[in-house]
């Protein structure tokens, strides 16, 4: 009998109930066959022969990334040339005035910093709620953002501090600069409503008197609001209205911004993958045609779970459908978007496989060939040559017609 | 008669059959082996790195890394115990790795007063049982957690665990006592 079967209380009954659901969570197909491809791939690589050595060269490593990590301040003091530091007595606003040699005070609670180039100064302001860092006509600062991150503040520019001690454009133009943060860190920056977030890029915000707009250099930045979020790429401009509530628009979801500018909104939305696990409910129960529907959706918008949607549909319509000659074309189709996707190998196979099945010796004998070339470190090419072998050998005089 | 039909070793169920043909084919190369043997322990290896508490944006990557580690280790495998109980002591490893590794990371959050990270959710998991149930496992020591999880939700037994976790089934035992003890409290925490 299993532990609190026969629960004496809620709390028990509530244990056992989570215990039993627990026991349910095994992911989903399309997870880990994302996760196969790419333990496939690191399987095919040559196995490091010694741990000690990788041990080592770990510690080593640790050691010398705490090393920078305690140098990093101290040598960018000494090589980006003056910082300006916030003193506690004068904190709230700091305004980078053009090059002279003083600093003095501008009236209370403000004061005005100079000393340095404006494109070359660097502010280290202390990051709490209710600092301002503020440019004017022909001034332009650097302002460290923690974390190794910086804000090229453009002339007639604010930047401050929200309660959350994030960032926050307050007006003007400020084009940032993240490094890759590590696993599981976010760097978030706000600009009027909408919060940006980044893993390690390079991205331009601009908050004007109505609008704000967000520009992709480099990597990939999240804006959003409430829960409504879009994801922007390097190349991807973005603009919403600064008071989303007077604009009565819902600014997040790209089909619905006002904008001027090439943005995301012609693009299809992020696929997620919620809509496959829904076509994987809808398959096993039996609607199949309601499957297909939830991917075609899917297929439609971009991401992982766009490509891997479009692979399913190409599945389901071999399998489920027995449609062999339209999943080739669909898996084609996938090929066509996603040339270097995660699943590129599986399509390919899959392709090899089913003309293969249909007896399309020539088509199947072409796209094994192609394989073969194409992924050289293949798990499968051992199977997929001999499976080349055997359809040369059956190519008869009438499949050549 | 008696001592002869004591002798008689039990017939292999087929899983274990078919686990032992599985990693004798792995050994030789066959590549359609390795994909089946992901195929049959990859849910397996989700279900208990997420009752460990990886979060989920680690969760592919926690499997991505223990299956090369077995994949890599097959041939060290001498197939005294089960292979599912060789993985699941390769996952718990890794898992608990992984926790070490974010506590630190935490920590060191808390130092330099970043922002907070963002958890999310998976979506296959939106239930709230499984968040009340990884809410209660957190506050588990890992070792505790480690033997209630696969006790209860992995369904091993004892003498198996211990296999996994490298210790006696007593103190196996005494872990399971305790940690239920600690879970039904906090159970009674959440329910009014």
């Amino acid at each position: 009998m299993k532990w609190l079967e026969e629960p004496h209380d809620d709390a028990e009954r509530l244990l056992r109930e989570c215990l039993d659901q627990a026991a349910l969570r095994t992911g989903d197909e399309i997870t880990h066959r994302r996760v196969w491809a790419k333990v496939a791939d690191a399987i095919e690589a040559p196995e490091p022969r010694s741990y000690g050595r990788f041990i080592f060269a770990g510690a080593a490593t640790v050691l010398m990334v705490a090393a920078g990590l305690v140098a990093y301040p101290h040598i960018r003091d000494l090589t980006r040339g003056p910082i300006v530091q916030m003193t506690p007595i004068a904190k709230n606003v700091v305004h980078a005035t053009a090059p002279t040699k003083s600093e003095s005070k501008a009236g209370a609670g403000e004061v005005t910093i100079a000393g340095a180039e404006p494109q070359a100064t660097l502010i280290e302001s202390e990051r709490v709620p209710g600092n301002v860092v503020r440019t004017r006509a022909g001034e332009r600062v650097r302002v460290a953002l923690g974390g190794g991150a910086e804000a090229d503040l453009a002339e007639n520019s604010a930047i401050t501090w929200d309660s959350q001690h994030r960032p926050s454009i307050e007006k003007g133009m400020a084009r940032l600069s993240v490094p890759h943060q590590p696993p599981g860190w976010r760097f978030s920056v706000t600009a009027g409503p909408y919060v940006v977030t980044v893993v390690g890029t390079k991205f331009q915000v601009h908050v004007a008197m109505n609008t704000v707009s967000v520009d992709v250099t480099e990597g990939v930045v999240e804006v959003g609001r409430g829960s409504n979020s879009t994801r922007l790429v390097a190349g991807d401009s973005w603009n919403g209205p600064l008071y989303p509530e007077e604009a009565h628009t819902a600014p997040a979801a790209p089909q619905e911004r006002p904008s001027a500018l090439p943005t995301p909104a012609a693009k299809a939305p992020v696929a997620t993958t919620r809509g496959l696990q829904d076509a994987q409910a809808a398959l096993q129960a039996g609607d199949t045609r309601k499957a297909v529907e939830i991917l075609t959706r899917a297929a439609q918008g971009t991401g992982p779970a766009a490509e891997n949607a479009s692979y399913e549909l190409g599945r389901i319509t071999r399998y489920n459908l027995n449609r062999p000659r339209q999943a080739v074309a669909l898996w084609d189709k996938y090929r066509t978007r996603f040339p270097a996707g995660l699943l590129r190998t599986e399509t390919d196979l899959s392709i090899v496989e089913t003309l293969s099945q249909m007896g399309d010796v020539r088509a199947a004998l072409t796209e094994a060939e192609a394989f073969v070339a194409r992924h050289p470190t293949s798990e499968r090419r051992m199977d997929v040559q001999r499976l080349a072998e055997r359809l040369r050998a059956s190519e008869t005089p009438a499949s050549l017609k | 008669m008696g001592p002869k039909q004591q002798t008689k070793p039990p017939a292999p169920t087929p899983t274990a059959l078919a686990d032992a043909e599985l990693v004798r084919s792995c050994r030789a190369g066959d590549v359609t082996a390795w994909r089946s043997l992901y195929d049959r322990y990859a849910p397996l290896v989700h279900r208990f790195a997420s009752a460990l508490g990886v979060p989920v944006e680690e969760r592919e990557d926690a499997a991505q890394d223990i299956f090369i580690a077995v994949f890599r280790s097959l041939r060290h495998f001498r197939g005294e115990a089960q292979l599912s109980t060789w993985i699941y002591r390769i996952a718990a490893r890794h898992a608990i790795r992984l926790g070490r590794r974010r506590r630190t990371r935490e920590n060191m959050r808390l130092l330099m007063i970043k922002e907070k990270p963002t958890f999310l959710v998976d979506p296959s998991e939106r239930s709230t049982q499984i968040a009340t149930l990884d809410r209660m496992l957190e506050k588990l020591p890992p070792k505790k957690r480690t033997v209630l999880v696969l006790f209860e939700i992995e369904g091993l037994s004892a003498k198996e665990i211990s296999d996994v976790v490298g210790c006696p089934e007593n103190t196996v035992w005494s872990r399971l006592h305790h940690a239920r003890a600690e879970m039904v409290k906090a159970a009674r925490r959440m329910v009014p």
